[in-house]
């Protein structure tokens, strides 16, 4: 995807577009809530258009942009916003649960994947997420009302979060194999709900030309 | 005399630091029985009721649960005995609502179609149904508890076990909790409760055990024993306080 260039950057930004018209999705909403993101790029834009060296069309003193860095510059930052725009079509479309399911169900083929584990485990990050979260926040508000941010040195603020951040994390996961056994946890389980479509195989093959067309572009 | 369900016969626990958690404890439980087992911070409840399901084994003494021994049939007392634990928080396992419910029964191998309409069934007696796909981590504390009650009855126990049900809720969510507790000793389920206040749930109660120092010092009829709750370092309802006896903590 990096290594695309223009062509294949626009050609695929008009399949996202499709998607997003698809999917429902208000393009110019969605736009609206990564505001702080997009001057971001404008920022690695106006980076990018000073440093490369290139043939100039403009200088002022020591500034000076030239035309490569024009093109370079919007072209990384294009690429950032596609990336971007990509992972939020995945995840304002997919519920957590249904990326679970689909994992589970392309590693089934797959010897010696215990494919039921790995969803567990995924589903037991995505709940476990949150909770570590807002532990993380409970700690670091509990330091900062005895003046740890009087502390300048970086790593020992780093390390005095991750320490108790850690302990509490473990026990945490220590209360959890209890719960998980008292309800009978174990390996072989009833598979989710997820009925392959009968359209797995030709989306892959599908988005297998498409990356090799962009790749071609 | 009743159906005896859970025999507890001299139980010692010693932690792998050598400090005892339980010492020679005896109890006999009956089914429909609704038990408070109180006593103060580290007197040894949440350790003997981790006893009741398998999580924690005895190191001398035995448990049976409807004649069987618990440590021969882990899964059998699992499914007879429900726990839900003290913090809402790590017990919970599903990304959304409908599958935290459904873990259980996915444990157990039951088949997708059966599981969906118990799981759909359980959330409707508990008013959860219009939560069903929201992430448990975006619930209530009294939707969360609810939740993990839920996620325990849809494996149909015969009796539950709370530890500390009431932590961390406010009266709303106590109420919701309270509630459901009373219906299920009414539709027949053996109830124990962990805790060290016991004025919401004393009025319902029909047998009360203290623990302290991980031994049992009473065990009787709540009104027997409410006068001796302070010397155990447990508050003493303020309606036996003013000579009112006891009274129901539900509006
Ligand atoms: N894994 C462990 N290792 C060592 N000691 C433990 C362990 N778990 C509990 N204990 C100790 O056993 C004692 C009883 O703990 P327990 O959790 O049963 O108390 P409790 O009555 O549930 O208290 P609380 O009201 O605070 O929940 C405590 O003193 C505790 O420190
Ligand atoms: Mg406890």
């Amino acid at each position: 995807m990096l290594s695309a260039h223009l062509p294949a950057c626009f050609f695929y930004f008009l399949i996202l577009l499709l998607f997003f018209k698809k999917a429902g999705l208000n393009f110019f909403a969605t736009l609206n809530s990564i505001k702080y993101f997009i001057l971001l790029l404008f920022f690695i834009f106006i980076a990018r258009a000073l440093t490369v060296k290139g043939d100039i069309i403009f200088s002022l003193y020591d500034i000076t942009i030239t035309e490569q860095s024009l093109t370079e510059g919007f072209l990384v930052a294009f690429k950032f916003f596609l990336v971007m725009l990509t992972g939020l079509l995945f995840s304002t479309t997919t519920k957590p649960s249904s990326v679970k399911n689909a994992v589970q169900w392309f590693l089934k083929p797959i010897p010696f994947v215990p494919e039921k584990r790995v969803a567990v485990m995924i589903s037991l990050s995505l709940s476990f997420m949150p909770v570590i979260l807002k532990q993380a926040k409970e700690i670091s508000d509990a330091q900062k009302a005895r003046c740890a941010n009087l502390q300048k040195n970086p790593v020992k603020r780093i390390i005095r979060l991750v320490l108790p951040l850690l302990k509490k994390t473990f026990i945490s996961a220590d209360r959890l194999v209890f719960a998980m056994e008292s309800r009978c946890y174990n390996d072989d389980r009833t598979d989710p709900e997820f009925l392959p479509s009968g359209k797995e195989i030709p989306f892959l093959i599908g988005s297998f030309i498409i990356s090799l067309s962009l790749a071609w572009l | 005399m009743q159906e005896l369900i859970i025999d507890i016969n001299a139980i010692c626990h010693t932690f792998s630091d050598g400090y005892v958690g339980i010492k020679n404890i005896s109890v006999s439980i009956s089914k429909g029985e609704f038990i408070i087992l109180a006593g103060k911070n580290g007197s040894g409840k949440t350790t003997l009721l981790r006893h009741l399901n398998g999580l924690l084994l005895p190191d001398s003494g035995h448990i049976s649960v409807n004649g069987h021994d618990v440590s021969k049939h882990l899964i059998q007392t699992r499914k007879t005995v429900g726990m839900v634990f003290q913090d809402a928080d790590t017990q919970i396992v599903g990304d959304t609502v409908f599958d935290e419910v459904a873990f259980g029964l996915e444990n157990l191998k039951v088949k997708r179609a059966e599981i969906n309409k118990k799981v759909t069934l359980i959330l409707e007696n508990l008013n959860l149904f219009h939560l069903k796909d929201r992430s448990p981590s975006t619930l209530s504390g009294g939707e969360k508890r609810k939740l993990a009650i839920a996620g325990i009855l849809v494996m149909d126990p015969e009796v539950i076990v709370f530890d500390e049900p009431f932590s961390n809720l406010d009266y709303p969510g106590t109420i919701q909790v309270l509630s459901t507790i009373i219906n299920l000793n009414q539709s027949g389920h053996t109830i124990i409760i962990a805790t060290h206040d016991v004025e919401t749930i004393i009025y319902e109660a029909t047998r009360i055990i203290i623990m302290e120092k991980g031994l049992i010092k009473e065990d009787g009829e709540p009104d027997s024993i409410v006068k001796y709750l302070e010397s155990y370092g447990v508050k003493e309802p303020c309606s036996s306080k003013f000579g009112l006896g006891l009274q129901p903590w539900l509006p």
